[in-house]
């Protein structure tokens, strides 16, 4: 029965944030905030904490949680978690083995232990990596850059293709007008860096295949916080006396909590009360039991001192190595955040890489796009504007008011009109006017500031028959720039574009002064 | 021939004999019937009316039963007193009008420059019209048509089908500033229905509109002059550079109505390549150095 309600309220939490998903993008009423769900993330709070050393109100549902799981158990990974439903759905679908064959891999349970005090380590010493193994951030991030924009691409060329069979028109459109209104209103997404975040979330759905919950059992950093704070359980299984021990709550335990050959007892610190062990006891002697119960016992964490210490080791080593490599200014150059981010080394330690900018970008100027590893590992999948392929939209700031964490600070529009990202540059050897001598100032055209930051000269050109004939020449004013890149996204030519933004003159939030010219001592 | 060739062909024949016939008919109608309709001070319903009225009514161009489409700008993510895009209150009146001449249905799209979503509702466009009757869509890329152009760099095109579809095709710029072509008008406006990467045509910028424009020109052109953009434009963006002249110039022939709109600027032919190339390569109606103008100031 209660497991029965418990997959309810998966599916229904499940909804819940995919609606969350769905209603990041213009319009965006703020009504309901969207990122209200990234803030469900028991990490969250902790890090933030050894950041600012104060715990913030705006995780709410994140301190709800923390503040019941150390009565209830991981109740958030059962019963909440949308990878972990996800995982459940791939669990079904790939059939897991059974606990009697996939339990040799408990050994690895200490993997999310050492993943939680690597990070945290890393984290005090101010290097922020959790976002990467957050598991509503890899949820989002799959879901922004893999699973919603395979869903719309199959659902959209579906129904055209359907709307060209003639008996199929009307019923096609009939599907398609509504979804193009709610679920697609945008053009199909498209993302850089897709490769790899469609290799992970594969990697970590196909992990089923070796045993349930793999993910969770063995890797999820929230899951070992949350392990490690519900020791004070009141809600406990008990078995009775009429157990003939059949040991299919042990087999068929999501987690393996159930310590085979040991019935009676459950790990708190695995178990993510889905009791499925209540469900699976046998109808007929229903043995299981759940009752309120005080009655503290101690289970012990998979994580030994040995663990420990090896982890710390390697987490000071990853600390050096994370900083080792080159940072080359040109290749910085290109890498223009969200306007009002925080500066690059705040930026990327709040920033817990969930992609919901990038997400609620796309129904927009659709510039921002998942970050590479240029020089650092740390660059990986923050927000960084492709100008080629969007551009940021003059009278848009919705992604300051989706972050999560705030690493984009929320700016009103007026604000965020005023705010640099970048400056635009043009490539002479490219641009058509100067390489041609022949008009285009299509740049020009779509500038949005309210007094234009390209401009142009008229001169007299001489063609190869001595005719003269005006050309219009543009050329950028830096104090008018804001750096929203429409000049490049337009830019009619076929690949490079002839005028293109880099970080120059870019304003970051929380400064009062635009770097001029960068210095090469720092 | 193969049967997709020979109702090609036809088609192009039957919308030729239609727009012979149309003109036919406005050359019955005799002198009474001006070229261009200027009409000022007053809201934008209004000057409409007075514009239809000095035709003999919305029923000279729009028969019952035509499917129309109405193409205003709302290429931009503005409101509507920047004068970025087409008055919204204009674009309903006249989806109103079409309806009560008996159209079937009339469509309003555009394909915008910024994000379509965004220019759509705060161009207040859409609200509106939809609000009159009118079957707004965002702009489907699945429906645009390779059109043969044959014009002098053009030689075919994607353009948009509903919009070589349609019975009649009202065009409905706003009157702007424009840095590439001096000024936008109704010529300029044809853009909305074009495909592909219209960035291209914007080198050799006047032949290649012209060279498209030739081959969809439209029924009738009104020019949106209750607000007009002088500076920054095609995007504006300051309200200093909005003036409000209360104004709708309206006529069959977009190069009379585009001509005439110079005056708004206090342009000549020699400053706007595009008209004059228009006048030059014979996609007026009229000879525009001897138009009849009929001007009518509202009290």
């Amino acid at each position: 029965m209660i497991a029965k309600v418990r997959r309810v309220v998966q599916i229904l939490f499940l909804l819940f944030f995919l609606f969350l998903f769905l209603i990041a993008r213009y319009p965006y009423t703020g009504h309901t905030e969207a990122d209200l769900f990234l803030r469900f993330s028991p990490l969250i709070p902790l890090f933030d904490f050894i950041q600012n050393f104060s715990v913030s109100w705006v995780f709410w549902p994140a301190l709800i949680i923390l503040a019941l799981t150390p009565f209830l158990g991981r109740f958030f990974c059962g019963w909440i978690c949308p990878l972990g439903t996800t995982i459940d759905a791939a669990s079904k679908v790939l059939g897991s083995p059974s606990n009697r064959t996939s339990q040799k891999w408990d050994r690895l349970r200490y993997l999310k232990f050492a993943i939680l005090t690597g990070t945290v380590l890393l984290a005090l010493f101010s290097v922020h990596v959790w976002g990467y193994f957050d598991p509503l951030s890899i949820f989002n991030r799959a879901l922004t850059v893999v699973l919603y924009p395979f869903a719309t691409l199959l659902v959209d060329s579906t129904l055209l293709t359907a709307t060209r069979v003639p008996f199929l028109e009307d019923a096609a459109y009939f599907l398609y007008d509504p979804f193009k209104a709610f679920i697609m209103p945008e053009t199909q997404a498209h993302h850089q860096g897709f490769f790899w975040i469609l290799v992970l979330l594969a990697l970590i759905l196909g992990l089923e295949k070796v045993s349930r919950r793999f993910w969770c059992r063995n890797l999820c950093p929230a899951g070992a916080w949350l392990g490690f704070l519900s020791q004070f359980r009141l809600f406990e299984r008990l078995v009775g006396e009429a157990c003939p021990v059949c040991n299919k709550c042990q087999t068929e335990c999501k987690m393996n909590a159930i310590p085979g050959g040991d019935v009676q007892h459950t790990s708190k610190v695995e178990c993510i009360d889905c009791f499925n062990c209540g469900a699976v006891c046998p109808p007929k002697i229903k043995a299981i039991t759940y009752r309120w119960r005080w009655k503290p016992y101690h289970t012990p964490v998979d994580y030994s001192r040995r663990q420990l210490v090896q982890t710390s080791v390697a987490s000071v080593a990853a600390l050096g190595l994370l900083n080792l490599g080159l940072p080359n200014r040109d290749t910085r150059d290109r890498q223009v955040r969200p306007p009002g981010a925080l500066p690059e080394d705040q930026f990327a330690d709040k920033c817990i890489r969930c992609l919901e900018c990038v997400r609620i970008c796309k129904s927009n100027g659709a510039c921002l796009q998942p970050d590479s590893i240029h020089t650092r590992v740390e660059e990986l999948w923050l927000p960084v504007a492709v100008m080629r392929e969007g551009y940021c939209e003059y009278n848009c700031n919705l992604c300051g008011l989706v972050c999560p964490t705030d690493a984009i600070v929320p700016m009103t529009l007026e604000q965020k009109q005023h705010t640099p990202m970048g400056l635009a540059h043009f490539d002479k050897n490219l641009c058509i006017p100067f390489a041609q001598n022949s008009d285009c100032i299509v740049c020009e055209e779509h500038c949005p500031t309210p007094d234009k930051a390209i401009k142009f000269d008229i001169k007299e050109f001489v063609t190869k028959d001595g005719v003269k004939k005006p050309v219009k020449y543009p050329y950028v004013i830096k104090e008018l720039c804001i750096g929203c890149g429409i000049c490049e996204t337009k830019c009619p030519l076929p690949g490079h574009a002839g005028v293109y933004v880099t970080i120059a003159n870019q304003k970051r939030a929380g400064t009062t002064t635009v770097p001029e010219q960068a210095s090469p001592y720092g | 021939m193969h049967r997709r060739d020979f109702l090609r062909t036809a088609g192009s024949g039957a919308l030729g004999t239609a727009f012979l016939a149309s003109s036919f008919e406005s050359m019955l109608a005799g002198p009474a019937s001006p070229h261009v309709v200027w009409v000022e001070n007053g809201e934008p319903a209004q000057l409409l009316a007075a514009a239809f009225k000095e035709f003999g009514g919305i029923q000279h161009f729009i028969s019952r039963g035509d499917v129309v489409v109405v193409k205003p700008n709302m290429g931009w993510d503005r409101a509507p007193q920047f004068a970025a895009n087409t008055n919204p209150d204009l674009a309903a009146a006249v989806v109103r009008e079409c309806l009560n001449a008996g159209a079937k249905v009339v469509k309003v799209f555009d394909r915008t420059c910024n994000n379509p979503l965004r220019c759509y509702t705060n161009s207040q466009v859409e609200a509106r019209t939809r609000e009159a009757g009118a079957d707004v869509s965002q702009i489907r890329e699945n429906k645009f048509v390779t059109k043969s152009i044959n014009g002098e760099i053009i030689k075919e095109w994607p353009i948009y089908r509903d919009y070589l579809e349609a019975d009649k095709v009202i065009n409905l710029p706003i009157a702007k500033h424009h840095s590439l072509c001096r000024v936008t008008l109704g010529l300029k406006n044809l853009m909305g229905v074009m495909g592909g990467n219209r960035g291209d045509i914007h080198n050799m910028f006047t032949q290649k509109l012209i060279d498209i424009d030739r081959t969809i020109l439209p029924t009738l052109t009104i020019i949106d002059a209750y607000r007009i953009l002088t500076a920054n434009g095609p995007v504006g963006g300051n309200l200093a550079h909005v003036k409000t002249p209360r104004t709708l110039i309206m006529s069959p022939c977009t190069v009379s109505a585009d001509y005439t709109a110079l005056n708004l600027f206090g342009l000549t032919l020699d400053d706007v390549d595009v008209v004059k190339e228009a006048a030059k390569r014979g996609l007026q109606k009229y000879d525009i150095r001897s138009l009849n103008v009929k001007k009518v100031r509202l009290a």
